[in-house]
């Protein structure tokens, strides 16, 4: 069976760039346009693992991902954080949230598939 | 009488003095012959004791022979094995240097195969980018939609985080700003065509890349891109700073260049003729 990611952008093109990167692999790929709804498709849909950009409308994604380690359905769900600043203070923000990993913009393909290897493998 | 008497009585002490003399030395003789005899016993009893430590010395060089006999034989056997071995070994180590050798031609292939696998991987990237770039410019004839995303483009794909994009206005003879991030947009709004780096890009048509190292171009320009339809300058996107983590422009980026240089310039062309038809349906 075909493990689930849920990638939330609100870009369509950072989101198609993932999506076409992901579907590489054997991923189904399911999206979201904000953390709001980032949360809500996590609780219905149960993904494997979740890609969020940090900067949404409504709810950003360090916010998001503090709602989803929250929750009992999505607090074990690995996330990924795509940061576009990769300094240390956005990065540690990022682990503050709960995520378990990080990329930074722009999105270098090898790299996101590996970390999304290791964390579904993991 | 008395004369005969007395001789016989000298000769009798004569006898007897012999006599006794003959049995002091006879005692005596008896007496050296005791010491000889017991010193003989000694002597035989040591001789008997070599006797039996000579026959124990023969009887263990006996087991020794045989020892180095069964030793020998065991040598024998084990020189042979030895010789054996020797060339198993050798045809052993043979096979090894074959093999090692099979093995490096096999790392070295490995190796060419992981060095083609990841051009590979880092081709799919780059032609993955330009082709999300293409195909979201094209996925539109909505304005508003095809500068956004040219934006994202910049911000996500080429990983800037001041852009600005101009057009052209050829009566003025400058680019006006149509949208930016990151920037202060009075500061950028009209660029004359005559005036500095991107201007030049403008005028020239050609794509302006800052080299790394070359110093602060203009406010920190690192890339002007020329929009061309027809081979004639439409507008132009002026990138200034990039994202902390990006070093540098890479080759993908450039490829990403060249693409949005005809094809943003094609996309935002066709969303103006299709406001101008859409604006003509309703006029009639």
């Amino acid at each position: 069976m075909k493990k689930k990611i849920l990638c939330v952008d609100d870009s369509k093109t950072a989101l198609f760039m993932v999506t076409t990167i992901l579907k590489k692999g054997p991923y189904e790929i399911v999206t979201a346009h904000d953390g709001q709804q980032a949360v809500e498709v996590a609780s219905s849909e149960r993904p494997d693992l979740i890609l969020m950009d940090v900067i949404m409308p409504r709810m950003t994604g360090f916010e998001a991902c503090r709602e989803l380690k929250q929750r009992d359905d999505t607090k074990t769900i690995p996330v990924i954080l795509v940061t576009t600043r990769g300094e240390e203070e956005n990065v540690e923000n990022g682990f503050a949230s709960g995520c378990n990993d990080y990329v930074t913009k722009p999105i270098n393909a090898q790299e996101l598939l590996a970390k999304v290897r290791d964390h579904i493998a993991s | 009488m008395k004369e005969i008497r007395n001789d016989h009585g000298a000769y009798v002490r004569k006898v007897q003095e012999g006599t006794q003399s003959f049995t002091q030395d006879l005692l005596s003789e008896i007496e050296r012959l005791h010491a000889l005899v017991a010193s003989l016993q000694v002597e035989k009893q040591s001789l008997d004791e070599r006797t039996r430590e000579i026959q124990q010395a023969l009887s263990a060089n006996e087991a020794l022979r045989a020892l180095a006999a069964s030793l020998e034989a065991e040598m024998n056997r084990l020189h042979e094995q030895v010789v054996t071995l020797r060339a198993a070994n050798e045809r052993y180590e043979s096979e090894q240097a074959r093999l090692s050798a099979q093995l490096e031609r096999t790392r070295e292939e490995s190796q060419g195969y992981s060095s083609r696998y990841a051009e590979i991987e880092t081709q799919n990237s780059n032609l993955a980018n330009l082709y999300v770039a293409s195909y979201r410019l094209h996925g539109t004839l909505d304005r508003k939609e095809v500068i956004d995303t040219l934006q994202e483009i910049i911000a996500n794909l080429i990983g800037s985080e001041e852009a600005g994009l101009y057009e052209l206005n050829a009566a003025k003879q400058s680019l006006e700003l149509v949208a930016s991030f990151g920037l202060a947009p009075d500061a950028h709004r009209s660029v004359p065509l005559a005036s500095g780096r991107l201007g030049q890009a403008a005028r020239s048509g050609e794509i302006f890349v800052a080299e790394p190292g070359s110093g602060e171009v203009e406010g920190g320009l690192t890339a002007c891109i020329p929009l061309k339809l027809d081979g004639k300058v439409t507008g132009a996107i002026a990138i200034y700073r990039l994202l902390p983590q990006k070093s540098g422009f890479e080759e993908v980026d450039r490829e990403l260049f060249e693409l949005l240089a005809t094809h943003a310039a094609t996309a935002l062309y066709c969303t103006s003729l299709h406001a101008r038809l859409q604006a003509q349906e309703v006029v009639r």
